[in-house]
């Protein structure tokens, strides 16, 4: 329990960091909010006025504990473009992204895993000398590259699937999840995803492979081949179960990283999710969206952070064993 | 021999004070200069164009280095540090409202507008102030014409700055889908506007009109435009007493008439029958109240445009008397046909709801869409779509049943969409012209409109700084670049050659005179040689007596 409480507070000091650093960071960049308006119907008092608005008049560190006061009782502000409170802003594509991610996550994961278990069976075959150049091509490979040639291939020519958005024109749903369940959803989220898991795929396939290979050669399974088990029974009950550790860790920090990491593919993809808004929000200085859509990030992350410890903690006796011995 | 020493020691030291004064002293030479730019993949146009005046600049003897910075980082150098930079890319770009020529003709030089405003340039001219003043109380349009002539003529003359090009804008539909002939051209904005919207007739199945958009949508407010796409969304929901025709005129919209009784007083009718998207007869009590919501603190985009207004009397049921604090002849465009009519029973609360507190009603979490528009708010998503359903009992009410933007950032797709049918209407097109037209060559059923923009590319010249306030300096810099070479190696021929702020595409008001601008190499080093500059050794110097006083940026 030490252990849990521990890792929450690591997680929870690591967040107020990047806040803090958030903070600054937007407000040190070179470029004021005030130079996307630029408008000669908007006059010195107007500009004044504005910055008022925004509260960017005051001296920064007042600025800072507004925002730290303000984000402990859950209010992220107002975008400066949109006039609309960040969190309603972030929460309409978060949904979005996550599905995006997830989805990829456990479709690279599940054929990474079992791909890789596979391979390490296959050493020294031809299949792996075809596989694993195979494997490394399309993790090398830019992402966007690879959506606009699925895009090329599979929608614009053989017409197949849609070319971007989250559903099609004018389609009208009661509920999010009823457009999330629907069939339409699905079709437009199938390229994205593809996309996404033939890039992430790699990571799992190659470290599920060498763990494989690594305890493949531990003792406990020599000892399991002289007990005379078969040698799918050991390469599923034995080796994978050890193997599996550092795949669960990568799994639980790909969602945090992936998360905020499909700029690129959303932008492919015209996918309303986080990526996209992320860098809207930068490039106009839109702060407290840009803040808001960062720091959501950071909390995915930390989250799945604290996730992969737990399961640690669950998965390898060592890690508690440890620090108790 | 210790005084000898000292008188030795001294010597050498002044000796070597003099030399530094010597090597660090002004010279005669022209300080390097640096020509800002967007970077190539933001706008690889105006790049290109910058590397190419360069070039032509470096025939003239200087120094020249293209930086390119981003837009944010630019903007802030160059609109809000105004005295620090030498020559950068600009561009102004086309809307309805500038179809009336004095949003170019009186900011971009008015001295008033030179600290703060578009002036940013630091252009002084009492000459050009006047006439500025006077085209704005003119309201004989043929006297107004010859005024906006002598000032397009003045600049002509001085070259504040190098006007480059007026792009030209392809855009695209699908004329499978549509009537092609009921697709309507807007001078100087292309098909995609009102008109277009509310003419366009669908062939077949296909009633909704899907078009798309690379920005965001900020908001779909009356009070409040937060970005260009913005716009294109309240034309459509809100009704104004005029608008701007096709022609690039505005003529009576809501409005059945608008008279001009004397310089300083406009009386307007508003249409019978007019319904608000609730059902609600539109009230002249609507007018007015739609033109005094913006004079209070709650919607500082829009005060300006009613800040010359003395007075409103109604007249009748649905008659309305504006009285003008000022002649101004711009008020037809600048107000009537800018402010948006609002339900007065809705928005009175709202407006009363605010009063007191620090917020505007840009801010308002939840915006009532009721407007008296050819189209009606349905839904808005602001990352993905918005949809608007036709207002049938609008008094030219849209054939197509549903207008549908739809947000794609990828411009390859949104080709890939026109040839899916996924959108049947080319909005915006961030991509190559040249690969627009290959993809309706290879796609018969797409049909390309383009049009040349009341908007345009420039570099301009800080005549705050020397040599930049020398009207001989700036036309030579002018009169080097070749236009043309411009037009087909830079635009790649989506452009034609500029040299006025009044676009050719406004017909009326811009002055042909002005287009024959001769220019070469030649030309432009007579007029400095004839203003006393020299060229030696390949370097360009200041006339005698001149001397440099200022570093590059």
């Amino acid at each position: 329990m030490r252990l849990v409480v521990e890792r929450f507070t690591h997680n929870a000091l690591a967040l107020l960091a990047v806040t803090t650093i958030l903070f600054f960071m937007f407000r040190l960049m070179p470029g004021t909010p005030l130079a996307a308006f630029i408008n000669e119907n908007l006059n010195a008092d107007q500009q004044q006025q504005m910055l008022e608005q925004f509260g960017l008049d005051r001296p920064m560190w007042q600025q800072y504990f507004i925002y730290l006061a303000n984000l402990l009782q859950g209010e992220m502000g107002l975008s400066f473009f949109q006039r609309r409170p960040v969190t309603t802003i972030l929460l309409e594509v978060l949904p979005n992204s996550v599905i995006l991610t997830l989805s990829s996550l456990v479709i690279a994961y599940v054929f990474g895993v079992l791909a890789g278990a596979w391979l390490a069976w296959k050493r020294g075959s031809w299949i792996e000398r075809v596989a694993v150049p195979a494997v490394l091509a399309t993790r090398a490979a830019p992402e966007f590259w690879i959506g606009m040639v699925l895009l090329s291939l599979l929608s614009f020519n053989a017409g197949w699937f849609p070319s971007g958005g989250a559903s099609s024109p004018g389609l009208a749903y009661t509920s999010n999840w009823q457009r999330m369940l629907s069939w339409d959803y699905i079709h437009h989220l199938a390229l994205p995803v593809l996309t996404l898991a033939l890039y992430l795929q790699g990571l799992p396939l190659l470290l599920m492979r060498s763990n494989m290979l690594e305890v493949m050669h531990e003792e406990f399974v020599t000892m399991a081949r002289m007990k005379g088990f078969s040698e799918w029974r050991i390469v599923i009950h034995h080796a994978a179960r050890n193997a599996l550790l550092p795949v669960v860790t990568a799994f639980a920090l790909g969602v945090g990283l992936s998360m905020g990491g499909n700029v690129v593919i959303e932008t492919v993809f015209s996918w309303p999710g986080i990526g996209r808004l992320l860098v809207q929000a930068v490039s106009v200085h839109d702060y407290p969206l840009a803040q808001g859509a960062f720091l959501m990030i950071a909390m995915v992350l930390a989250l799945m952070n604290f996730v992969a410890d737990l399961l640690y903690i669950v998965l390898d006796p060592r890690v508690s064993h440890g620090r108790r011995g | 021999m210790k005084k000898l020493a000292i008188a030795v020691a001294a010597g050498l030291a002044a000796l070597g004070l003099a030399t530094t004064t010597l090597a660090q002293g002004p010279t005669e030479k022209v300080r390097k200069l640096n020509l800002y730019s967007w970077p190539q993949a933001a706008l690889p146009q105006s790049y290109q164009a910058a590397q190419l005046i360069a070039q032509q600049w470096r025939q003239l003897g200087l120094d020249v280095e293209v930086k390119p910075l981003q837009r944010q980082a630019q903007t802030q150098l160059i609109w809000f540090s105004r005295d620090k930079w030498d020559t950068t890319m600009w561009r102004m770009v086309g809307r309805p409202e500038r179809s009336d020529p004095d949003e170019f003709l009186y900011s971009l030089y008015h001295s008033s507008y030179a600290e703060k405003g578009y002036n940013f340039i630091g252009y002084l001219n009492k000459e050009y102030d006047a006439l500025a003043e006077k085209q704005r109380t003119q309201l004989d349009r043929e006297e107004r014409r010859k005024t906006a002539f002598a000032m397009q003529e003045i600049i002509n003359r001085d070259q504040p700055q190098a006007f480059l090009v007026h792009p030209k804008y392809a855009l695209a539909f699908n004329k499978a889908v549509f009537k092609e002939d009921t697709v309507v051209n807007q001078s100087g904005i292309g098909i995609r506007n009102i008109w277009t919207f509310m003419n366009i007739q669908p062939l077949g199945a296909q009633k909704d009109l899907i078009i798309n958009s690379n920005e965001t949508i900020n908001a779909t407010n009356p009070l409040y435009i937060g970005g260009a796409v913005d716009s294109w969304i309240t034309d459509l929901i809100w009704d104004r007493l005029m608008r701007i025709g096709p022609d690039g005129m505005p003529q009576p919209w809501a409005a059945e008439k608008v008279d001009w009784i004397d310089d300083k007083t406009i009386e307007i009718k508003l249409r019978a029958g007019m319904k608000w998207h609730d059902g609600q007869p539109v009230t002249i009590d609507d007018v007015i109240f739609s033109f005094e919501a913006p004079a209070g603190d709650k919607a500082p985009m829009y005060k300006p445009f009613v800040t010359d207004i003395a007075a409103m009397e109604k007249i009748g049921e649905l008659g309305l008397r504006f009285r003008l604090k000022n002649v101004n002849t711009t008020f037809l465009t600048a107000s009537l046909a800018k402010i948006n009519l609002i339900p007065k029973h809705i928005w009175e609360p709202v407006l009363k709801d605010l009063a007191g507190k620090p917020e505007t009603a840009e801010q308002l979490k939840s915006v009532p869409h009721v407007g008296s528009g050819p189209f009606k708010m349905v839904r808005w998503k602001p990352t993905e779509e918005i949809l608007l359903d036709r207002f049938g009992d609008h008094f030219q009410a849209p054939k197509v049943e549903r207008w549908i933007m739809r947000i794609v950032p990828n411009a390859e797709a949104t080709l890939g969409m026109l040839k899916r049918g996924e959108i049947n209407f080319l909005g915006m097109f961030g991509g190559d012209a040249e690969v627009l037209v290959k993809f309706s060559k290879e796609n018969p059923d797409i049909a390309i409109k383009s049009e040349v923009d009341i908007g345009f590319e420039y570099v301009a010249f800080n005549n705050r700084r020397a040599p930049f306030n020398d009207v001989a300096f700036r036309r030579a810099l002018s009169l080097v670049i070749d236009r043309r070479l411009m037009v087909s190696a830079a635009w790649q021929d989506y452009a034609i050659p500029a040299n006025s702020h009044v676009s050719p595409v406004l017909s009326f008001w811009h002055d042909p005179k002005v287009d024959q601008l001769k220019t070469g190499v030649a030309e432009a080093r007579k007029i400095l040689q004839d203003a006393g500059y020299r060229l030696s050794g390949g370097k360009l110097y200041y006339p005698v007596g001149k001397r440099e006083t200022l570093t590059t940026e």
